[in-house]
């Protein structure tokens, strides 16, 4: 497994590599220096305040030399300042994470154990009304836009019934009154998906030969289900969960800016808008490397969960 | 997909435990009670509850929509930076808040308006005396005096121009003063020759005569130096703060930038600053540079500011700005009194203004009363000068311009609010000409006459019979912007010429404006930097062309040249306003733009902020004038926030029936 492991790093740091270089050249290509500066410093930033600005972040510079540049701080995890507000963008990141987590952990937990129910419960009442009932609740909770959401919330609990507050944050003892509305939607959006996934894949472990042993052997539908089936089920789910935790520490760009959560989701929406640059460079090099090392992980755990698969 | 093969297995609800239903049942009541409690204010509690008098503290909520750039004076040059720096610097001089027909300046932290003086050798010197007993904010950068605010000097002014020089600082400032101001260049030069920016340096151009009077030089006559000095720009600003707020480890503590840490001399301190959040500013103590004006009055506001005549400022305690970037939740806080105005945006303008722009009668009843803020600002659509087609024909340009009927577009996407505008210079700058009529408004027969005598009958080049397109560079960033393209085309088309939108984002109409890659654009403006009309006409001045400048049409015309150079070192007078009406004459003659409208927000103030004064160059600024009535917005407050029980009971009710029949139904089919 060592060995698997290794090779997979090294892979990994290939995969960056080739990330990190598409987004820097497709990034180059999209736009100038002088666009890039214009950008941030605005149309009426003219002449020699925008070569200076150009200058002073080595934007004048061959493209491989900035390439190599770039490569080297990254690697170091020197991601150095923001272009818009001049902040460092290693606090910066870090100050956004709290936030995300804040509403992307409870939501994520929310919705997986919602929808692991929702599914255990289809399955055991598989093929009735009920059934058939819930997939096409599932289906109306993946359709609806996530906008959608957050305008009947603001407009309905937040405007006219008064009962949490329409925009904020802040860490505080009554600070569950800004994350109720984002907790709640980010469950909404991810529950109707994730209910219909571990349906199916509950589904695919009922019919298996261990669970008709063990209604021979007398057991109860119930515990069937949540022993038996639930636990080998849950070795498929492993790939699934752990691919979607770095979405957890790189938060939800929608409902983070529509609730003024101030987490990454929303700091990323707001260094697009205003072409701060190496925000969204650094966001699109982390969720990468979260993503490739999720990946590793979950191999690690699906050798780990089920013996009989060997990594090699 | 499998779909479990095997007959129906038997199903059964898990357990049969008589203490489900009444667990799920103070599960549904507790989670009900907790929606009773909670509060939707999303505001910290206030740093007081009081004043030490005992009257009630008094704090003011704004929003503002992106955070801010920086907090640095010699570097901000945006709004809403200027809105951020506003309460915490104090300026030399100021716009006065009584006076915006035309928007005029007055002294600030300067005992009076600098005086001009001439020079024998055609230079020109402003002398100006700071106002003595100004301080800075108590902060622990001033160590020799134990932390305590020092007072304000001149040297601090000169600190501030030598950081516009410094390359590090950045300011945007540099590129403009550095051709007014004597010795600016030369200081960057010199101060640059060891490679960092050597302080010791001296700007040539500022002549200390003692601790509160200086005299600034300039090369030659620039009357709009005093704008400069109405900006934070010219902010006198401490050296201790700057050298010890370095973003530097200090004894195990991280201290902030000076980019990002405030040490003033204005009415406000800042407090806190959470990025992506809010601003928290709490009163200076030690204001007096500044007390409410006794008289004159604007005429509609003289009830509310007499109350106020002569009253030390600021007139509230806290202010506290809260940064939201998304119009809905803006436009449901100021609904539910939790910022102190609502902003008439496009999508809320209906909801808050009538069609003839008056309060919505909901808002009247609530005692709201409305703002109209007209920002001086022109936008036009612009021709490229060098153009081959559109260049070298000026009644081409002439019909161009009047197909195109700006009423009927204001009214379709800026609900009728934006002023059509029909000359350069905006409403409220020294210039403007109410009675002017633009010889190339709508009208369009006059459009096809000038078309078909431009060489284009009926749309079609009258050599080849081809039709003429014409290619307008237009930024779409969305639905709104498509329409707004869709409706541009179809306005021109109806002269029978086709219409090419280049469709791009803003960066990419803002390069080819710059690279005068166009033949039309759409969408170019201008906001005053400063409420000055050569702040308009430089836009058509030949030696501005880009990069230097913003003179994206590439006009050119050596008479107009002389005419600019004139009016922009002249003194307002009679003469000023001849040279600019000639100016007008011209560009009407020639047509490089055809004028779209002026920019107006609409804004709605609560009941308890009643405003006292008007405010122009800096949307909703001037905060130590604003005055607000706390206990009258505790009760409004507390009145418009009532939470319905009815919504929790009818959802418990629905909760446990719902509960209550699946149990009934598990039982009658399963015991």
């Amino acid at each position: 497994m060592f060995n698997y492991i290794v090779r997979r790093l090294i892979y990994s740091v290939f995969i960056l590599i080739g990330v990190i270089g598409i987004t820097f050249f497709l990034d180059n290509m999209m736009m100038t220096p002088d666009q890039k500066a214009s950008r941030v410093l605005g149309p009426k930033a003219v002449g020699q305040t925008r070569e200076e600005w150009i200058h002073n972040r080595g934007l004048d510079r061959p493209l491989p030399v900035q390439f190599v540049q770039y490569v080297k701080k990254l690697v170091t995890f020197d991601f150095g300042t923001t272009w818009v507000t001049g902040r460092d963008l290693r606090e910066t990141f870090l100050q956004g994470v709290g936030p995300s987590l804040c509403i992307t952990v409870p939501g994520f937990l929310a919705a997986l154990l919602a929808s692991l129910g929702l599914a255990l419960f289809q399955v055991f009442v598989r093929n009735s009304p009920v059934d058939r009932g819930l997939t096409v609740f599932s289906v109306a909770l993946m359709s609806v836009p996530t906008m959608v959401y957050v305008i009947f919330a603001q407009a309905f609990l937040a405007l006219n019934l008064r009962y949490f507050p329409a925009y904020g944050f802040a860490y505080e003892p009554g600070m569950l009154r800004f994350l109720l509305l984002p907790i709640v939607i980010f469950m909404l959006i991810n529950i109707g998906y994730d209910a219909r996934l571990y349906r199916a894949i509950f589904l695919e472990e009922i019919g298996q030969d261990y669970v008709r042993t063990a209604y021979a052997k007398g057991v109860s539908p119930s515990r069937v289900l949540a022993v038996h089936v639930f636990k080998n089920g849950l070795i498929a789910l492993i790939t699934l969960v752990v691919a979607q935790l770095p979405k957890l520490i790189l938060g939800s760009l929608l409902i983070e800016s529509l609730f003024g959560i101030p987490g990454i989701g929303s700091m990323l929406v707001q260094a697009i808008q205003t072409g701060d640059q190496p925000i969204v460079m650094v966001s699109v090099f982390l969720g990468s490397a979260l993503y490739l090392l999720s990946l590793i992980v979950t191999d690690i755990l699906y050798a780990l969960a089920d013996p009989r698969i060997r990594l090699s | 997909m499998s779909d479990g093969g095997g007959g129906m297995i038997p199903s059964a609800l898990p357990g049969r435990d008589r203490s489900v239903p009444v667990l799920h049942f103070a599960f549904i009541l507790s989670g009900l009670l907790f929606l009773a409690g909670c509060d939707n204010n999303p505001h910290p509690a206030p740093y007081h509850k009081t004043r030490p008098d005992g009257s009630p503290w008094a704090v003011r909520y704004m929003g503002l929509p992106a955070d801010p750039k920086s907090f640095d004076p010699q570097f901000v040059y945006t709004t809403i930076d200027q809105q951020i720096l506003e309460p915490v610097y104090d300026k030399l001089l100021e716009y006065d808040p009584r006076k915006t027909d035309p928007i005029t300046l007055r002294a600030a932290m300067l005992e009076e308006m600098p005086k001009k003086e001439v020079q024998p050798d055609g230079t020109v010197s402003y002398l100006c005396r700071l106002k003595r007993d100004i301080h800075y904010h108590d902060d622990p950068c001033f160590e020799r005096t134990g932390g305590k605010g020092r007072e304000v000097v001149v040297a601090d002014v000169h600190y501030a121009l030598q950081r516009i020089a410094d390359p590090k600082v950045e300011s945007p400032f540099f590129a403009p003063l550095e051709q007014r101001i004597i010795g600016l260049h030369e200081t960057r030069e010199m101060g640059m020759k060891t490679g960092k920016f050597d302080y010791a340096t001296p700007v040539s151009g500022f002549e200390q005569i003692d601790s509160h009077t200086f005299r600034l030089h300039l090369k030659g006559p620039y009357p709009q130096i005093l704008y400069w000095l109405g900006m934070h720009t010219m902010s006198p600003v401490a050296r201790e703060a700057v050298e010890y707020y370095d973003g530097q480890m200090h004894d195990g503590k991280l201290r902030p930038s000076f980019r990002f840490y405030a040490v003033g001399h204005g009415p406000f301190r800042m407090r806190e600053y959470i990025p992506r959040r809010a601003i928290r500013y709490e009163r200076f103590e030690g204001y007096h540079t500044d007390t409410f004006p006794t008289e004159g009055f604007p005429p509609e506001r003289a009830e509310v500011c007499k109350k106020y005549a002569g009253k030390p400022l600021p007139l509230f305690d806290e202010l506290f700005i809260m940064i939201v970037p998304e119009l809905i939740p803006g436009f449901v806080l100021g609904r539910q009194g939790f910022l102190d105005s609502i902003t008439a945006t496009k999508d809320a303008f209906p909801s808050v203004v009538t069609p003839d722009r008056q309060l919505q009668p909901k808002y009247k009843a609530r005692g709201m009363t409305l703002e109209r803020i007209g920002f001086p600002s022109t936008f036009y659509y612009c021709f490229n000068m060098n153009d081959p087609v559109v260049g070298k024909n000026v009644k081409l340009r002439k019909a161009l311009a009047s197909a195109c009927d700006m009423r009927a577009y204001v009214e379709i996407f800026y609900s009728g609010v934006a002023p059509v505008s029909n000359q350069l210079v905006p409403r409220g700058i020294y210039g403007y000409n109410p009675d002017y009529v633009d010889p190339n408004a709508f009208d369009l027969e006059k459009a096809k006459r000038l078309l078909a005598e431009a060489g284009y009958p009926g749309g079609r080049d009258a050599k080849t019979g081809e039709q003429l397109v014409i290619t307008v560079n237009d930024a779409v960033e969305g639905t709104e912007m498509r329409q707004r393209a869709e409706y541009e085309q179809r306005m021109f088309e109806r002269l029978g010429i086709k219409i090419k939108i280049a469709e791009s984002t803003f960066a990419r109409v803002i390069e080819r404006l710059e690279t005068g890659d166009f033949q039309l654009s759409s969408g170019s403006g201008w906001a005053a930097d400063y409420p000055d009309p050569e702040n308009f006409f430089m836009l058509f001045y030949s030696k501005n062309m880009p990069r230097e400048g913003s003179n994206h049409c590439r006009y050119s015309r050596p008479e107009f040249d002389r005419a600019f150079e004139q009016m922009s070192t002249m003194d307002n007078g009679p003469e000023r306003l001849a040279l600019i009406e000639k100016m007008n004459a011209m560009l009407a003659e020639d047509c490089p733009v055809i004028w779209q409208f002026d920019k107006v927000t609409f804004l709605a103030a609560q009941p308890w902020a009643a405003w006292t004064h008007n405010s122009r160059m800096i949307e909703y600024s001037n905060n130590k004038y604003h005055q607000v009535d706390p206990v009258l917005r505790e009760k409004l407050r507390a009145e418009w926030n009532r939470q319905p029980i009815w919504p929790l009971f009818a959802l418990g009710g629905l909760l446990i029936g719902g509960l209550g029949y699946a149990v009934r139904w598990n039982r009658r089919n399963h015991v």
